[in-house]
Formats: structure tokens, sequence, C-alpha cells
């Protein structure tokens, strides 16, 4: 049964880091609601993204552990729902502005 | 900035005195020298000339191999790697030489092989410009790499070479692409200092074990009546094969292998039933489903072994100890999961395990050994066909080599037929493409084979279909001498594909048979010495001549041209399924 699942990935900020992100998502064609991606306010060596995903329990779970198999990819947490994508996303956008 | 989130070893950065300068091409090789690599695969292009410059230079520390295409290259370095444990390296330019190495990476990382690729890029400022043989090869090459960096500067080489390193050979080993821009090449830096990453700070490739699940399994081992151990790759790759054999021993446990994990357990071992999967042995595959215990080591379950998951050892509890915490739970789930290297894991897992005593148990793949000699085996040992078969030939093979060879297999009836009755004596002998199936990986990955271990027979068997893939490597061979011998069995089809026509589309053929040239002639043409055997009674002594020849050498075996491969799981049946013979239950 797919739901919403938000996931909050910490990673090096590094070229293709995004591209890499999102290549294990496409292969496994997991939908992608929203996305919101930054560098690290303090360190621009590191950085993250937040993703807003639909998919089912079974491959939420194998998708975190293809992304922090991801060499730059820190960790990949998730929770069930959007609220943590709206609230996370929220604190992003103004910590940007 | 990247020391800061890696940390090296070696000598002092601190030292007052002036550095002498040298380019990025010669950095990049000394840190080749540095890591220990003495052998390169490669062929050289525009954006890569700086390097191959600096190369003409170090030609008595680094042996390069000119290769006849790029594929070529990156599958030697996989047999390089594959037989020796070390990391290959394979180089090449921008564009389509870096495109034409995307097979072998994809190979390698299916496969778990530790590959460093060098490509070179056009210069920083032309980077999106559409540039003559510019292209992408990051972005390109993302889903078939462990890892990899774009360098644009001569000063970040030695820090990612390091790096570069430590992530193909640690952990579930993969490969790397490192694409160095031409200014980079060209640019002055400091004589380096050159130390081995062995730390980044968002990378743990070698998991803490957990002793907890150590206990767990053994409990789970120790109640077993029916245990059944499974060898992956992951094994051979974290030489744990005495600790596999000796828990087997120990426990009275039957042990089956992977494809990639043949050579793991010596064939003639009396606990060693034989062959997994699709073409594997018909006891290993039919009694998965009656253990009541799966220890699977080192192994991701894949698609060819584990045939219609839903109808996979549904009544047995499984233990899985894996590297990758990617594959843990991924196919099949395991009731009591160990994320850890297969060494560690077995050398705690052996003290717990108490005397096994599976006397039935192992009568049972006895019997279903008897079955599948009867009706298949002997068959394909002693045709009474006037064409000769595939399993006569390996048989042949075997007799004559004893298993004491390198044997390095291509993709289709004939990989199925050598992985079948090879009698694999020495770890790391078997050499294939296993998850990618690439066809023409077999020529290239001998000649490294062969390159990393000069002083054991490697023997290439090949299909006529992937012999003509990467044909072009036999002027690899001549340029160098590689005394590689190749077994090409000739049944002028497609043949795995021509098997699969045959029962399930209706033997309706579509382009699967071949017009093959005269490939005795093709050999001479490249200096490279060959004999043609179509009759039984040659067969013997055109084996005895390849293998007691000094230098290359090609035994082309005319082979039946619609044998089949059994036993089969046909594709979405269950182990359980498995056929014998056509129309067999």
């Amino acid at each position: 049964m797919k739901k919403d699942y938000t996931i909050e990935i910490t990673a090096e900020n590094n070229f293709s880091i995004l591209n890499r992100i999102i290549n294990v998502l496409n292969r496994r064609r997991v939908r992608i609601k929203k996305l919101i991606a930054h560098e690290d306010e303090h360190d621009f060596r590191k950085g993250g993204a937040t993703l807003l995903l639909y998919t089912t329990p079974e491959m939420i779970e194998k998708v975190k552990h293809q992304l922090e198999k991801l060499i730059e990819v820190e960790k990949a947490i998730y929770t069930a729902g959007s609220g943590h994508y709206t609230e996370l996303s929220n604190r992003t956008i103004e910590v940007i502005q | 900035m990247d020391a800061l989130l890696t940390k090296t070893k070696g000598p002092s950065q601190l030292s007052s005195e002036p550095k002498k300068k040298i380019s990025g091409s010669e950095g990049l090789l000394r840190c080749l020298i540095a890591e220990g690599i003495d052998t390169l695969f490669g062929y050289p292009g525009g954006a890569i000339m700086p390097v191959y410059d600096a190369l003409y230079h170090f030609s008595d520390q680094l042996n390069h191999i000119l290769v006849r295409h790029e594929q070529g290259a990156i599958h030697a370095a996989q047999g390089y790697a594959r037989v020796s444990g070390r990391t290959g390296v394979a180089m090449a330019t921008s564009g389509p030489g870096a495109s034409n190495l995307i097979t072998g990476l994809s190979d390698a990382l299916i496969d778990s092989t530790p590959v460093v690729c060098i490509t070179g890029q056009v210069a920083e400022h032309l980077l999106g410009t559409d540039a003559f043989q510019e292209m992408d090869v990051i972005n390109t090459t993302l889903p078939v790499t462990k890892w990899s960096v774009q360098i644009t500067e001569a000063s970040s080489i030695p820090s990612q070479i390091a790096k570069a390193f430590y992530i193909a050979r640690s952990g579930r080993p993969g490969p790397v692409l490192i694409d160095i821009t031409k200014n980079a090449q060209f640019e002055m830096m400091d004589e380096i200092d050159y130390a081995p990453c062995e730390y980044i700070r968002t990378y743990s490739p070698k998991p803490e074990l957990d002793k907890t699940k150590i206990k767990q399994a053994a409990d789970l081992i120790n109640k077993a009546k029916r245990p059944y151990l499974l060898c992956g790759q992951g094994v051979l790759l974290s030489n744990a094969t005495e600790e596999l054999i000796s828990l087997a021993e120990k426990g009275n446990i039957p042990v089956a292998s992977t494809l990639l994990g043949l050579s793991g357990v010596p064939t003639d071992h009396p606990l060693y039933v034989g062959f997994l999967g699709m073409h594997g042995n018909y006891g290993p595959n039919i009694l998965t489903n009656e253990c009541d215990v799966l220890i699977a080591v080192g192994m991701r379950f894949d698609d060819r072994v584990t045939g219609n998951v839903s109808k996979y050892a549904k009544q047995a509890k499984v233990i899985h100890i894996e590297i990758d915490k990617a594959e843990i739970n991924k196919i099949i789930k395991a009731d009591v999961d160990v994320h850890a290297d297969a060494k560690e894991a077995l050398t705690e897992l052996l003290p717990l395990i108490n005397s096994g005593n599976h006397t039935e148990w192992l009568e049972a793949f006895k019997n279903a050994f008897t079955k599948e000699n009867d009706t298949v085996i002997q068959h394909d040992y002693y045709p009474v066909t006037k064409e000769l078969k595939m399993g006569e030939v390996i048989r042949e093979l075997s007799e004559q080599t004893k298993g004491d060879a390198i044997v390095v297999t291509d993709v289709g009836q004939h990989q199925m037929v050598t992985s079948r009755y090879f009698p694999f004596k020495n770890p790391k002998t078997n050499v294939t493409s296993g998850g990618a199936g690439t066809m023409g990986f077999a020529l290239p990955a001998a000649i490294g084979s062969k390159v990393s271990q000069p002083h054991q027979q490697v023997v290439a068997v090949i299909g006529d279909g992937g012999f003509q893939m990467t044909i072009q490597e036999l002027g690899t061979l001549m340029q160098y001498k590689i005394p590689v011998k190749i077994l090409l069995l000739n049944n002028n089809f497609l043949g795995m594909v021509r098997q699969w026509q045959q029962l399930f589309f209706e033997s309706r053929y579509s382009f699967t048979e071949m017009n093959n040239p005269d490939f005795v002639a093709l050999a001479g043409a490249y200096g490279i010495s060959a004999e043609k055997v179509s009759e039984r009674e040659n067969l013997q002594d055109a084996i005895k001549k390849m293998l007691k020849h000094e230098g290359p050498y090609l035994l082309e075996v005319v082979v039946a041209k619609e044998e089949n491969v059994f036993p089969m799981v046909p594709s979405g049946a269950g182990v359980g399924d498995v056929l014998l013979e056509i129309g067999s239950e």
C-alpha cells in the first residue's frame, strides 16, 4: 500500500550528489512529490535534501539502505506522512531567505 | 578541503624544503605506483595524452597493456582483480573512450570487482561547451560506479586517487571512475608525499559485528535437522574459504555455491553438493525447498539463484551473512541478519557450532546427484551422438588440467556447462560475468588474469557469439604474446537464446543462427597458433596440444548445433520446479 513518506538525507555537498540520490529513486520508480535541497548553512562542504516520496513501506526501507550505500551520503532518515516534510522545508526556506 | 573529510596516513606534510614541481600527469602515475599498482590496461586518445606522455618515462615501473578497445581494458582489469584480489586499473580517453567502459563498469559493480578507471576529459574551460570528445562521463556512469569524481586541478589528484583506491577495494568492492580534465593533467603541482586514504566520514565499509546475531545464528544451526550452507563470492572476497569449509565440516553441513562463489569450496570436498541456480545442479536447487536452516554467506540472492522468490525456501529459517547492508532483506527476508564481513562472522561463529550429524540429509543430496548423473551428466560426458557435446569437452579439459587452472568463461551455454563440470580446486580460479551477463567478457578478462598470474594456466572457454564481441583483443594477445588458451565452443548459434526459443517460443529461431568466419585463419592472421576439431577421436590430443603450447592458442571445437543445457529452472518457476530434461517434472 503506497503512502507519503518524508525522507531527510544528509550528505557531502559534492557535484552530482543530487543526481546520485535521484538515480536511486528513479531506478526503482519511486514517485517524488516534492523536493528541497540545500547547502549546510554553517559548512558549504556539507548539504542535504528532503524529499516527499510516495511509495510502499517495503520500498522506502530498501531505498533508505540504497541511499546510505552512496559514498557521500551520511544518513537517510524517513518518517511516514508529509507533515515532517512541510516542517523541514519551511525551516529550510527560512534559512535560505 | 578533502583533507578535512578524509584521514590519511603517511609522511608529514610540514616539510620546510621547497618541493619539486611535477605535472598532474606525473603526479597521477606516482600515486598509482605508491598504491602498489604495476599494471595498467588502457587505450590513449586526445584528452588523456598528457598522462600517456608521462607514462613514456615510467615504463620501467608501470606495465601498460595496450588493448584494442576500452571495453577490453576494463574487462582485463576485472580479470586481473578477480584472480589476485588486487585493484585493477583501466585508462581511457574522454567521450567514446569513456563510454566504452560502461559495460565493464556495470559488470564490475554487480560482480563486486575492485577496479579504478581513469578517464581523460576536455579542459575545464571547455566543460559544457560540446567540445570535441566531450561527454558528461560522471553523470553517464553514476548508476554503474561505486563512486566517481571529476578532478579539475592537479593538486587534488593525490587525495582523490587515495580515496578512489580505498573505496574500490574496501567493504563490498566495486568500480570507481576518476575523470581528469586535460588542464589538470598539464598543470604543475608539488611533488607528492602520497598518503593512502583510510577513512571517509560518510563511508563505513567495515560493519561492526553484532555478536548477539552470531549467537542467534549458532543456535539456529545447532538446532537444525537439515542445515544448508550457500557460498557466495563474498567468501572469496574476504578470503574466508577456510572458515567456510571449517563451518561445513564442524556442523556436517552440505554446501553449495553460487556462480561467482565457485572455487570457494573444492568441488571434490565431500560436503560440496554443487552449483546453484537456473542451470545449477539438481539437488542444490530442489533441496533448497527442503532445508530447515539456510545459511547464505556473501551472496545477494540473485534471481538466477532463487527463481520465483515466492517459492524459494519458504519452509526455512534464513541466516544471511553479508557485508552490504542494502542486500540484506532486499530479496529474501532474513530471520537472522548478520551485517558483517564473511571472514569475521564465520570466525566468530565457528567456536559456537556443535558437531552435527546430518546423515539422512546428506544422503538426500547424494540421491539427487545420482538422479542427475544418470539423467544428464553421463549423457553430457559420454554422448552417443556423432557430434561433440560441450559437456565432454569440459570433461576432457577437467581431466587434463585436474582442476589446476584459472578458467575464464564468457556468457551462455558454455558458461553454464563449464560452471557445472569444471573441478575447481583453488580459490579465485573461476572468472566469469555473473550479474551483468556480459558477452565478450572472457577474452579480455583472461588477458588480465594471465597478466596477473603468469605462472598459472589460464583457459578462456568462450562461445562463438561472445568471442566475436571482443575478438579484437586477439591483437593484444599477439602484441604481448600473452599465453592465454582459448577454448572456443562453436555451435554456430547463440546457443542459450536458441535454447529458450526452442523451449518457450515454439522453436522460432529468430536471428540466433550465425554464419561464422574461419576462426583458425583469423587467429593465424594475428600470428596465433590454432586448430579446429570436430571429431571425437581428435579432442583429447587437441586439448593436450593446446595446454602444452607455450604461447597464446586457439582451439576451436565444433559442437552440436542444437544442444540444451539441463537441469533448468524455467524463468518464473521455483527452484523446486527444476527440470532434468524437456518435459520432466
